[in-house]
């Protein structure tokens, strides 16, 4: 006789037992009948399951060289407490997360060589273009706004990111249904058939980027995503001239959790895709291993404008490779009322003197 | 029977003797106002109009008032009134009896022949709807001339083929105040998407749910592909009910073994 095993139902979770009479698996409670090796099959994909792993080496940067940090001066902005990096012949006057008077700390000194960089590769006519450009077409904008806009504050700061290298190995198990309906006569039949459906496989992910800088919003820095990486090059000191560069506040491991989210979604969406021909299909488990997870640290060009307007600050970021623009602009309310009641007018009266007009023919 | 057949012919006899019969295709008049519910001025120019309808359209349009039903249904009374009287035109007796009861507060109309035609089943539903509201307040000779008037409208109709039916009714009249307060609530659901896409292009910072522009190209492999059949629920449900939206006349068989289309309700 072999070992007493207990199988749950995997309609409603009570223990489950042999029927004699049916020579099937009945569930006694919501009467739901199971094959032997079906419910075997079910109950070894269950043994199987295990936690995330999602573990990074995050010795990203590398140590500065002997005398390579020396072009470099260091500013401290006295409002946020950013800290900033320029080299000795670009003068830093304002902090450009904020827009209050920075002071020179003095050389550049401590913390961790970035890895790569991406150059910038607009200048800042293109910047100030594309703030005109994301000005445009705005009704609901405040015409004060981009008249008072100090367009010339726009600065190029190299932005610190975490970059996350990494093949995921999947395992995913799903509850789908396939839905069957027909009728006779008299009565109209929906048959639900559930499947345990399971996928596996593996994933590579390649430079997932987090922003390693507490003043710069992480959506902020979203946003202006993708950076093409395949014009990243090994960091210079060089690079650095005539803009401004921060200095990561957030290190890699704390950032490691925001990459995993992003990492985990996408595996999820990818591998549900995989299962077709259900009606429905629903995550029940799934368990993600994360091998050679390797973190890089990279200087990665953005235009950067900030204004202050009614007592608000407002943040605009340009992408400095791609020159992609985003950042979210005011509201005027009197140009938003006018424009709800005299669209509510015009389409009301189009719409009731068509009703009159169907109404006549 | 006996008791009902005496009660009409009393009041044939009552309006015999008190108006000039005018005997069309049936022996009868038009109008048997047993109930006396119509002073005789209003009985002449009611029953005036019944017959100059009738004899255009060749249909008998009829109207019957009683005190009470004796126990029968209003539909069968009406039925048995409108045949053992012989009303109707020419071999299908073309037809259309109103009957009502003051007792029980029934009304029934009874067709035949064309009437079957002309009135569907939805027609008759039109026609309750104008009248009953005048029956629910006394107000008796605007419903039969309403009655009358609709019979009248409902028979030319037919003429052109198409009866008033399902889909097809005399147009009722532009509703301002309900058009208007439709047009303002669209008016406005549509303004607020409007503004609400125009204040969306206020915004452009969102944050990246996913890191799909990072995964290596070709580096997908699914390895183990496996579904399982668990188990499967069958629901059954009764199939409703054909509706009668499909429009027609239905027709029932009286107790003289006539057929008569037609229905009754309350007022």
């Amino acid at each position: 006789m072999a070992a007493i095993q207990e199988y749950k139902c995997p309609c409603c979770g009570g223990a489950i037992a042999f029927d004699s009479a049916l020579q099937k698996m009945k569930c006694p409670f919501c009467d739901t009948e199971f094959e032997m090796e079906t419910l075997a099959s079910y109950d070894s994909e269950l043994q199987k399951e295990q936690a995330d792993d999602m573990k990074w080496e995050t010795d990203a940067g590398e140590e500065w060289q002997d005398g390579e940090a020396d072009g470099l001066n260091s500013y401290v902005c006295r409002s946020c407490g950013g800290e900033i990096a320029c080299d000795s012949n670009t003068a830093a006057a304002s902090c450009p997360f904020c827009g209050n008077p920075v002071v020179m700390m003095g050389r550049f000194s401590g913390t961790l060589k970035p890895n790569y960089v991406i150059p910038f590769k607009l200048d800042k006519k293109a910047a100030k273009a594309a703030l005109k450009r994301h000005y445009d077409g705005k009704r609901l904008l405040p015409k004060v706004f981009k008249d008072q806009n100090h367009i010339n504050e726009v600065k190029g700061v190299y932005v610190p990111f975490w970059l996350f290298d990494a093949d995921a190995d999947v395992d995913m198990r799903y509850k789908a249904t396939k839905v069957r309906v027909w009728s006779d006569s008299k009565y109209n039949y929906t048959e639900t058939s559930f499947f345990a459906v399971s996928r596996g496989g593996s994933i590579g992910f390649e430079r997932v980027p987090v922003d390693g800088s507490v003043k710069m919003p992480d959506d902020l820095m979203e946003s202006i995503e993708p950076f093409d990486f395949s014009e990243m090059v090994d960091f210079q000191t060089a690079y650095l001239a005539g803009f401004m560069a921060d200095k990561y506040d957030v290190d890699a491991e704390q950032s490691a959790e925001r990459a995993n989210e992003r990492i985990r979604q996408s595996v999820e969406d990818a591998f549900k895709a995989t299962v077709t021909g259900y009606e429905t299909v629903t995550k029940e488990t799934g368990s993600i291993q994360l091998q050679n997870g390797k973190v890089k640290y990279a200087l990665l060009p953005v235009w950067i404008l900030n204004t202050t307007w009614n007592g608000e600050n407002y943040l605009f970021a340009m992408n400095g490779q791609t020159g992609k623009m985003v950042g979210d602009l005011p509201l005027d309310k009197a140009a938003y009322k006018k424009w709800l009641f005299g669209l509510t007018g015009i389409i009301s009266t189009v719409i009731f003197a068509a009703s009159y007009l169907i109404w006549l023919l | 029977m006996k008791k009902r057949l005496f009660t009409i012919f009393s009041a044939l006899l009552l309006s015999v003797l008190l108006t000039i019969p005018v005997f069309a295709a049936g022996d009868l008049p038009r109008l048997v106002d047993a109930a006396d519910l119509l002073s005789d001025s209003e009985e002449m120019d009611l029953l005036e109009e019944l017959d100059e309808i009738s004899e255009r359209q060749q249909v008998d349009i009829v109207v019957v008032t009683v005190d009470s039903l004796e126990g029968e249904s209003a539909m069968e009374y009406a039925d048995d009134v409108f045949d053992y009287y012989s009303y109707g035109f020419g071999d299908e007796r073309d037809g259309i009896l109103f009957l009502i009861s003051i007792e029980e507060r029934d009304w029934a109309i009874s067709t035949a022949g064309y009437g079957i035609t002309a009135v569907t089943d939805a027609g008759r539903e039109y026609m309750a709807e104008m009248f009953t509201s005048d029956l629910r307040e006394g107000n008796y000779l605007a419903a039969f001339t309403t009655f009358a008037e609709l019979c009248d409208d409902f028979v030319t109709q037919a003429r052109t083929g198409e009866p008033y039916d399902v889909g097809n009714f005399p147009q009722e009249p532009f509703n301002v105040g309900v058009s208007l307060a439709i047009a303002l609530a669209a008016g406005l659901v549509i303004s607020l998407i409007v503004t609400g896409i125009m204040r969306g292009g206020l915004k452009s910072v969102h944050s990246q749910q996913t890191a799909d522009n990072y995964v290596k190209k070709g580096s997908m492999r699914v390895e183990k592909e496996k579904d399982l059949f668990l188990y499967r629920h069958i629901d059954r449900r009764e199939r409703p009910k054909e509706s009668s939206s499909s429009g027609g006349s239905s027709t029932h068989t009286s107790s003289s073994g006539t057929t008569h289309g037609g229905g009754s309700g309350k007022f």
